[in-house]
């Protein structure tokens, strides 16, 4: 069986980070969890996913510092990350991809174009993924 | 009051009257110093080099009369509290100067030096307490609306939440449901969408209140808009069995507006149409032009619903206005969407509006600029009353990398329009509008005043600039084409020569845009506007 690519939920609420757990597990993603900017760049440097979903309001450490840190890595820089947030895309979208971060989503996101997104980013999703799992 | 000395001018012709007004106020108060001038002229440039306390204002001075004097003062200096001191006692011209922001109007023979000196306090008082609720009006207004934006993001996260497990629920993602169990939460979601809606509405209304929807005009063509518009709505329309139809003038040329914007407005029109019109009536979409109004492209959204009464049609554009009598059963909104999009279509410098009788349906209707080259291209390509005798047009192409492009797609090519615009001689090139929606490839075009040699050098800046912009996500191409000015000795008046180079940078571009052969036209002489 093929490995499957990791997805780093990073959300400080549980509830959210648990049904997008069971969404992206239902799209055949492993999926690993941080709930504060803290600790993401920790998990992101062990559990070295293929995609972090970052919110911005967190605890410890603003999710737009988080992004920050990431694309100053080394190692974690090459990682595409997705925002997902409540904040305003008016006054964030452009700030957060000129930060780096490959698309922007304002919550509630539309499950089918997330989707899209993520495996637009992914580079070794094929078709057949689904099917081999 | 502050113990500093209070500054006093004294705007007075009459030397007579100067002196003893300055003998009062120095008799009233010691630390008072009052400077005069004789001029409003002098005394409107004495108060922009340095701001007095206050203003003693006489009314008839050598170089203005009356009430024109007292305006001028207000109107240069808002914040300085002006008191006039008139020889004529006039009641009526007193409270003019009064309600039209005056602190006081004193008639010479009645003052006394105490008077006087009470009526300066009073009047420096009286403008620092208004200043100070102005202060605490905008503070209320800018903490109203930080108090909505906090609002509106706290709701998305619980609605997030509901909105993620009843989609989980009904993919079958936790298991399989039943046919009732799908329509009760198929239900659920439709009002988690709605609730999505009215919270992305009060964040809007809360953006346009304090003036800070921006707006990006662009070339576009109203039909296609329309369409998408009409499309969106369909499903909508068929649900509950109301016609929806378009009329569309084959003659409306382009459009400078806002696309998203546009198609927000229409889509709004087209939703309240379709509410507030029974099972078995319909909504007609329409655009046309006015010969009266040459410059605009008039819209209508027509319904066969129940109409509107004279009382709400005069409020129905306010904020959170919702007519009484309009229970709607199923979809209420928070009462925004029409001052929302009066807002935008007045950022467009059209205006909208509504005809509606009771039992008779409604027609709401609303204007937009269309799009002239000529007068955007005149002060460019004329010189001394003289059409510039070379005209390149440059076409930029920024082609994306991957497809679907990268979701920074969209700011890249924004990023390049703006650098862009840094490469052209403002007073000889025209970057013109953008044409159409940025979906996938992005084409800009420059109208620049030069041959085709020297524009080479203004190609290579472009590549140089553009160039890193795109990195990564696309690839820039930059090519020119000669544009043959029409001849001068034709003896047609320059406005008539101007629209010929402009119709024939419009063939030019929509050719390019196509990029089918096109070969009527060439010339573009007798180019009529039409739309795709």
């Amino acid at each position: 069986m093929e490995k499957l690519q990791k997805i780093l939920i990073v959300d400080d609420d549980p509830d959210l980070r648990r049904a997008l757990k069971i969404r992206l597990r239902a799209n055949h993603y492993d999926t690993a969890q941080a709930s504060d900017g803290y600790s993401a760049i920790a998990v992101a440097q062990k559990e070295q996913p293929d995609l972090i979903i970052l919110d911005l309001g967190l605890p410890a450490g603003d999710g737009s510092v988080v992004l920050e840190r990431l694309q100053a890595s080394d190692t974690l820089s090459s990682i595409p990350v997705i925002v997902l947030t409540a904040r305003d895309p008016q006054a964030n979208e452009q700030k957060m991809l000129q930060a780096g971060a490959t698309a922007f989503f304002q919550k509630p996101a539309d499950n089918n174009e997330l989707l899209d997104v993520i495996r637009a980013a992914l580079p070794n999703t094929w078709p057949g993924t689904a099917l081999l799992s | 009051m502050n113990n500093e000395h209070t500054h006093v001018l004294l705007i007075e012709d009459n030397p007579g009257d100067a002196d003893l007004v300055r003998l009062r106020l120095l008799e009233g108060d010691s630390a008072v110093n009052v400077s005069s001038v004789n001029r409003l002229a002098d005394g409107l440039a004495s108060m922009a080099k340095e701001p007095p306390s206050v203003v003693l204002l006489d009314l008839n001075l050598p170089d203005s009369h009356g009430a024109d004097t007292f305006r001028k003062v207000l109107e240069k200096a808002p914040g300085i509290p002006v008191v006039i001191l008139s020889g004529q006692d006039d009641e009526v011209l007193a409270m003019n100067a009064l309600h039209q922001g005056v602190q006081d109007y004193l008639v010479k023979g009645d003052i006394t030096s105490r008077h006087l000196g009470h009526a300066m306090r009073y009047a420096i008082e009286r403008q620092a307490l208004l200043r100070a609720l102005e202060i605490s009006r905008r503070q209320q207004l800018e903490f109203k609306n930080q108090f909505l934006s906090h609002v509106s993001h706290e709701l998305r996260t619980p609605l997030t939440c509901i909105h993620q497990f009843v989609t989980i629920l009904l993919d079958g993602l936790a298991g399989d449901i039943n046919p009732e169990q799908r329509h009760h939460l198929g239900t659920v979601l439709n009002s988690v969408h709605q609730l999505r809606a009215m919270i992305h509405d009060l964040l809007e209304a809360t953006r346009a209140e304090s003036g800070k929807i921006r707006i990006e005009p662009r070339c576009i063509t109203l039909g296609d808009l329309i369409q998408q518009a009409t499309s969106m709505m369909a499903a909508t329309a068929k649900e509950k069995h109301v016609g929806l139809e378009v009329g569309l003038d084959a003659r409306i040329p382009f459009v400078y507006a806002d696309p998203d914007r546009v198609l927000q407005v229409l889509i709004n029109l087209i939703d309240n149409g379709i509410k507030f019109t029974p099972p078995d009536g319909s909504v007609l979409v329409k655009a046309c032009l006015v010969d009266a109004d040459p410059n605009m492209v008039y819209l209508s959204v027509a319904d066969t619903g129940r109409g509107i009464g004279p009382e709400a049609k005069a409020l129905i554009f306010e904020r959170l206005y919702q007519d009484p009598n309009s229970v709607d059963d199923n979809r209420a909104g928070l009462g925004l969407g029409l001052f929302i999009a009066k807002e935008l279509v007045e950022l467009h410098g059209g205006r909208i509006w509504v005809a509606s009788e009771v039992e008779n349906g409604s027609t709401f209707s609303f204007t937009l600029p269309l799009y002239s080259l000529a007068r955007l291209l005149f002060p460019v390509i004329t010189y001394e009353g003289q059409l510039r005798n070379a005209i390149v047009l440059i076409k930029v192409e920024l082609t994306p990398l991957s497809s679907p492009p990268r979701t920074n797609w969209k700011e890249v090519c924004a990023k390049a329009l703006d650098t862009l615009r840094h490469c052209v001689y403002l007073d000889k090139d025209l970057v013109l509008p953008v044409m159409g929606k940025a979906e996938t490839k992005e084409t800009f075009f420059v109208a620049a005043s030069t041959d085709l040699e020297r524009a080479e050098i203004m190609m290579k800046r472009i590549r140089e600039q553009l160039g890193p912009i795109l990195k990564v996500s696309g690839v820039l191409q930059v090519s020119a084409t000669a544009v043959s000015p029409p001849s001068a000795e034709d003896g047609r008046p320059l406005e008539e020569l101007v629209q010929a180079v402009a119709d024939q940078i419009t063939e030019t571009v929509r050719y390019e845009l196509a990029s089918k052969p096109n070969l009527e036209n060439q010339t573009g002489k007798e180019v009529q506007s039409k739309t795709k």
